[in-house]
């Protein structure tokens, strides 16, 4: 089902038109994938494998619930655009049948700055290297640039800077238009494959292979939500927060009737808040700690409108057929494991895990980069120095490939990191040290709230100080 | 704690030797691995199980560890097939060479036998035969999943007493001659023999103690496809280019060749192998360049002079052993590797006079031994 009305966002829909998906007509617009068209007419178990119906999770291109056959080749529906009268199917016990096409083109490109992913932080590292007067070439997996701020829909702190009171959506129109006007290149549908040691970065840009050699890398490859391990968590209609929020806040599709959301963090408490937006009933937040994790505004907010927030309660099973019907959650005791006989059973067709996320740092780890286990920044990590450089001389990381924050935080290390690309390629110009010093500042100021204190812990152990 | 035994690695070798030693009734067996369990080589291998080599040491063993991977997997629920091996000549020289393994094979009673392309057509349905001079099968191979394979060993190991820390060994202790234990990150656990298993990284455990393994660390590399239904159920064979393909238990595709390499500590990844590898197959599943690729990653094989493993005493040094060397079969060897090497710390011998020939000593008196088929 589409969203027909919301508080905040308009939904375009444009140029409608059908692709068939099982030989069934599904109706779509332009810039919709065909995850999201597909969950807007109802389909939710996309493969079906020996044991069960999966469908999608994270609908950006990390978990392979959506992996679809889109005229003869398999795909990720949710990284895949819909255009009129394509032919998708389910994969099933398939064996190709395809002859050798054309043998394909390699092309090699010479950058300055070759960008990887064109969330916040890719695309303020493009812009600042590219106001720099240098040649930046960004590279985007899905067919959109902005990465997860087109489906932030609430309002960012700050000054105007920071892009403050402006919401995700805008920050991410503002980042792409800016990288533009400063002569970035952004190429969508450009996933990067991996280093190789012949001396290059292999693209997969259409039907040609670009073979990327830089002169410095940032990578700006994001995070994954998690998964919680519980029987049924692989049914359709069970998926990350995100998830939710990229149908209903990107696409305006309806990510079901009845929800329940693991996690009282601050991204569990939002999303709770944008599901009564789209008009989708909140059956509970569930959270396992004793305390609200996020900020208490936003689980006043939702309490005022009636929706129970579960502490001390986590999810035991997820129940259904070919997808989710019913929730049961328990109550945990001290150790942290539920209690018997205190199961709630809730007739949920959503079930919405908010329970962090992973820093996406294997491009990095591939090229040898030398990486760190950090539980406070969510997981393995590249060591850097305070300039976002990892230990790879002239190879920099930033956002939440560096450590899970937020999306101030990743403008702030993309700006940084862009600065320090700038200087080993420009030399130590006085201007990009002043605003890279300018960046850092920013960066410890936005640290300064209760919920960065962890990740400050985090960053001790992975900064690895330079001399200048 | 004072140990009975330290295993260094926790590899297929590791995994095994430990498994066969607590079975043998040993009760303190330690295993140290560095990283997790099957992170060196072992991983990173296709899992193919065979016979069919051209040596005597290789296909006797090779025949009791057959005999070893049917039992453990009815024991233990390990994932193995006996799929076969089979192949597959396109050119006629290949198929001179293929007629001389077989009678190889043949002489020490492991089946070998050509087939007709109505046969190959039928156990690999996905091959495109048209090119097809010429196949030779091996009934008697197979595969098992090395994931499944370290997984079950480690977990029956445990069941029976052997414990597993996961901290690295930085050296062994020696003392009057003898192996006395190992100092680890976690500090100095005493023993009264140490297997080193630690793939290709055995060699510098042992270089400290003037004891020179020849083995060194050749990069080979493998790709992984999404996963298809049924495409063939013996490991493949290209012979013009020793490139190996094999069917996961998943249904995925895994394919090596080998390209130009110079022995390295640290691999790298290289598109010359993706697309040399899919190219070479391309000859016989037409439709691999419309596959996705899921996966490529670069490992070791820790090869030896004559491509044989080095096994069990380390002559200078009492109570140590070494299982290494295996030249691209280590996997295969691991449940005979255990089942010898239990037994040379048990008694001091190993169970078959092929194992015995196979000490570190047969290097220092040139007595190398002779193996025509290694593949990708």
């Amino acid at each position: 089902m589409r969203i027909a009305e919301h508080p905040i966002l308009e939904f375009k829909r444009e140029n409608p038109h059908t692709f068939a998906f099982e030989g069934v007509e599904v109706e779509a617009f332009e810039g919709e994938s065909l995850a999201a068209a597909l969950w807007a007419k109802g389909v939710r178990g996309l493969r079906r494998v020996s044991w069960g119906v999966l469908g999608p999770f994270c609908m950006i291109g990390y978990c392979s619930g959506c992996l679809v056959e889109v005229d003869g080749r398999r795909t990720r529906a949710c990284l895949e655009p819909s255009r009129p009268g394509l032919r998708v199917g389910r994969i099933g016990d398939y064996v190709p049948r395809l002859a050798a096409e054309q043998p394909g083109k390699a092309e090699e490109l010479e950058v300055d700055v070759m960008v990887v992913g064109s969330g916040p932080a890719g695309l303020s590292a493009a812009i600042v290297s590219g106001e720099s007067g240098l040649d930046v070439h960004v590279f985007e997996r899905h067919f959109r640039p902005g990465g997860q701020l087109v489906k932030q829909t609430h309002k960012f702190f700050g000054s105007g800077e920071l892009f403050g009171g402006l919401r995700g959506f805008q920050i991410a129109e503002r980042l792409v238009s800016r990288a533009r006007e400063v002569g970035v290149r952004i190429h969508t549908r450009a996933p990067v494959l991996g280093y190789f040691k012949e001396g290059f970065f292999a693209v997969s840009e259409g039907e040609r292979l670009l073979l990327v050699k830089p002169r410095a890398v940032v990578v700006s490859t994001g995070a994954v939500e998690r998964l919680l391990p519980f029987p049924g968590n692989y049914l359709p209609g069970v998926m990350g927060a995100g998830a939710a929020q990229t149908l209903m806040n990107e696409y305006g599709v309806k990510p079901g009737e009845r929800a329940v959301v693991v996690g009282a963090g601050n991204v569990g408490l939002i999303v709770s808040y944008q599901l009564l937006q789209a008009g989708v009933r909140v059956l509970a937040v569930v959270e396992v700690m004793p305390e609200i994790g996020g900020w208490l505004v936003h689980a006043a907010k939702i309490r005022r409108l009636g929706v129970p927030i579960l502490t001390r309660h986590t999810v035991v099973r997820a129940e259904g057929g070919e997808q989710l019907e019913r929730v049961v959650v328990a109550a945990v005791d001290e150790r942290m494991e539920p209690v018997p006989g205190t199961e709630k059973v809730f007739d949920a067709d959503l079930l919405l895990l908010s329970v962090g996320l992973t820093p996406e740092s294997r491009l990095l780890a591939q090229m040898g980069a030398r990486m760190v286990w950090s539980p406070e920044l969510g997981g393995y990590v590249p060591y850097r120095s305070e300039y976002m450089e990892t230990s790879i001389p002239g190879v920099y990381v930033a956002g939440d490939a560096s450590g899970i924050e937020e999306a101030t935080t990743a403008i702030l290390t993309g700006r940084v990191a862009g600065y320090s690309a700038a200087v080993r390629l420009l030399g130590p110009r006085r201007d990009l040290l002043e605003k890279r010093e300018e960046a850092l500042r920013l960066l410890r100021e936005a640290r300064r709230t209760p919920f960065s204190a962890r990740v400050v812990r985090g960053l001790e152990r992975v900064i690895v100080r330079v001399a200048q | 704690m004072r140990a009975e035994v330290v295993v260094v690695g926790g590899g297929i070798t590791g995994v095994a030797v430990a498994y066969f030693l607590a079975e043998r009734g040993f009760e303190r067996v330690v295993v140290f691995e560095r990283s997790y369990l099957g992170s060196g080589s072992t991983f990173k291998c296709a899992g193919g199980i065979r016979a069919s080599f051209t040596s005597r040491e290789h296909i006797v063993l090779m025949k009791r560890s057959i005999e070893l991977w049917g039992e453990l997997s009815r024991r233990l629920g390990i994932k193995y097939a006996r799929s076969g091996y089979l192949w597959l000549a396109s050119r006629e020289e290949d198929l001179e060479r293929l007629k001389r393994y077989s009678s190889i094979h043949n002489q020490f009673g492991v089946s070998t036998r050509f087939v007709e392309p109505g046969e190959v057509e039928e156990m690999a349905p996905a091959l495109d035969t048209s090119r097809l001079v010429g196949a030779l099968y091996d009934p008697l191979a197979g595969k098992a999943s090395p994931f499944d394979a370290v997984h079950k060993l480690y977990l029956a190991s445990r069941e029976m007493g052997v414990e597993y820390r996961f901290e690295e060994v930085g050296k062994i202790l020696v003392e009057g001659g003898a192996a006395r234990g190992v100092a680890s990150s976690g500090g100095i656990t005493e023993a009264e023999s140490v297997v080193v298993a630690a793939g290709v990284w055995s060699r510098q455990l042992l270089e400290p103690l003037g004891v020179s393994l020849p083995v060194e660390p050749e990069p080979h590399h493998a790709a992984l496809t999404e996963e298809y239904g049924r495409l063939f159920d013996p490991l493949i064979i290209d012979l013009e280019s020793g490139a190996y393909a094999v069917q996961t238990f998943h249904g995925h595709v895994l394919m090596g060749v080998e390209i130009p390499e110079q022995p390295s500590w640290e691999p790298g990844e290289r598109l010359a192998f993706l697309s040399k590898v899919v190219r070479v197959w391309s000859k016989w599943l037409p439709w691999l360049p419309s596959a996705n690729i899921l996966r490529y990653w670069v490992g070791h094989y820790e090869v030896t002079p004559d491509h044989h493993p080095v096994l069990g005493p380390v002559g200078s040094i009492e109570n140590l052993f070494v299982a290494t060397g295996f030249s691209g079969h280590g996997f295969m060897m691991g449940p005979v590797v255990g089942e010898e090497l239990a037994s040379w710390v048990a008694s001091g011998a190993p169970r078959t006079e092929e194992a015995a020939h196979l000490t570190l000593r047969r290097f220092e008196e040139g007595r190398l031994i002779k193996e025509l088929a290694v593949i990708g």
